[in-house]
């Protein structure tokens, strides 16, 4: 069984709830539990609220492509955006180990992305950032 | 989101409804600095109603944590729906939130 689907977003924030429906629609449809529903929005919601909210240093209309194709269990997620180059494989990691107090607020929404997904690959090519993002779904 | 505040004896509920996402979490915090402001100490957080959230509602809630620690306070979260909560679990949050099932439990937790 396969089945995908492509998603054209501005770069607006508000852009994200279209986002969300549709992975809700194609989660329930190919039989995703409500854990790989919520952890694939939120994924989707961390990579993309990056670069809406700091990829682009003009005022002009951008889109984003997110495709999403299910096959033999498999999910890959293709993100493309023609924002500042960014690569969030590389990004640092946040301290977890560390006290409470001195814990810092940031870096957290690349950890979980990297957390959920099996694999997550990032190449720069023509202007573009290409995102590849895969996770076995049970 | 919405949010109701109530109280129980000197601890603070505040029931969450919805979303806990960048657009929603700057209210939770508001309201966190709010009740931080009026000397309580005791805060319990239930997630029974949140279908949602995100690493921006995350750091609200280490936030606040932060913040009642530095005034030997204490912040309780409950009801967090089943399939969130490995989420909770990547961020290292079970290990520094005390989280119980549901909201009676979850006042226990302050005894």
């Amino acid at each position: 069984m396969s089945d995908s689907v492509a998603i054209h977003l501005d770069n607006h924030l508000s852009e994200l709830d279209k986002l969300a429906d549709e992975v809700e629609r194609f989660g329930e449809a190919n039989g995703f539990s409500p854990r790989t529903i919520y952890q694939i929005r939120l994924v989707l919601d961390e990579l993309l609220t990056n670069v809406i909210s700091y990829g682009y240093r003009d005022q002009r209309r951008h889109e984003i492509g997110v495709a999403m194709r299910l096959a033999e269990g498999l999910l890959t997620i293709r993100l493309e955006d023609d924002a500042t180059a960014f690569n969030p494989v590389e990004a640092g990691k946040p301290d977890l180990e560390c006290p409470v107090e001195e814990r810092r607020v940031g870096g957290l929404g690349i950890h979980l992305v990297k957390k959920i997904m099996d694999q997550v690959e990032y190449e720069r090519k023509e202007g573009k950032n290409l995102l590849m993002l895969v996770k076995t779904i049970e | 989101m919405e949010l109701v505040e109530k109280t129980s004896g000197d601890v603070i509920i505040l029931e969450l409804n919805g979303r806990l996402d960048s657009n929603t979490s700057k209210l939770l915090e508001d309201k966190v600095m709010e009740v931080l402001g009026q000397g309580s100490k005791k805060l319990l957080m239930d997630f029974a109603d949140v279908d949602y959230i995100n690493s921006t509602g995350l750091r609200v809630l280490l936030l606040a944590l932060q913040q009642l620690k530095k005034n030997q306070g204490k912040l309780i979260l409950c009801s967090i729906k089943d399939y969130m909560k490995e989420v909770f679990e990547i961020s290292g949050y079970t290990e520094i939130f005390p989280i119980f099932s549901d909201q009676s439990e979850g006042l226990k937790g302050f005894a």
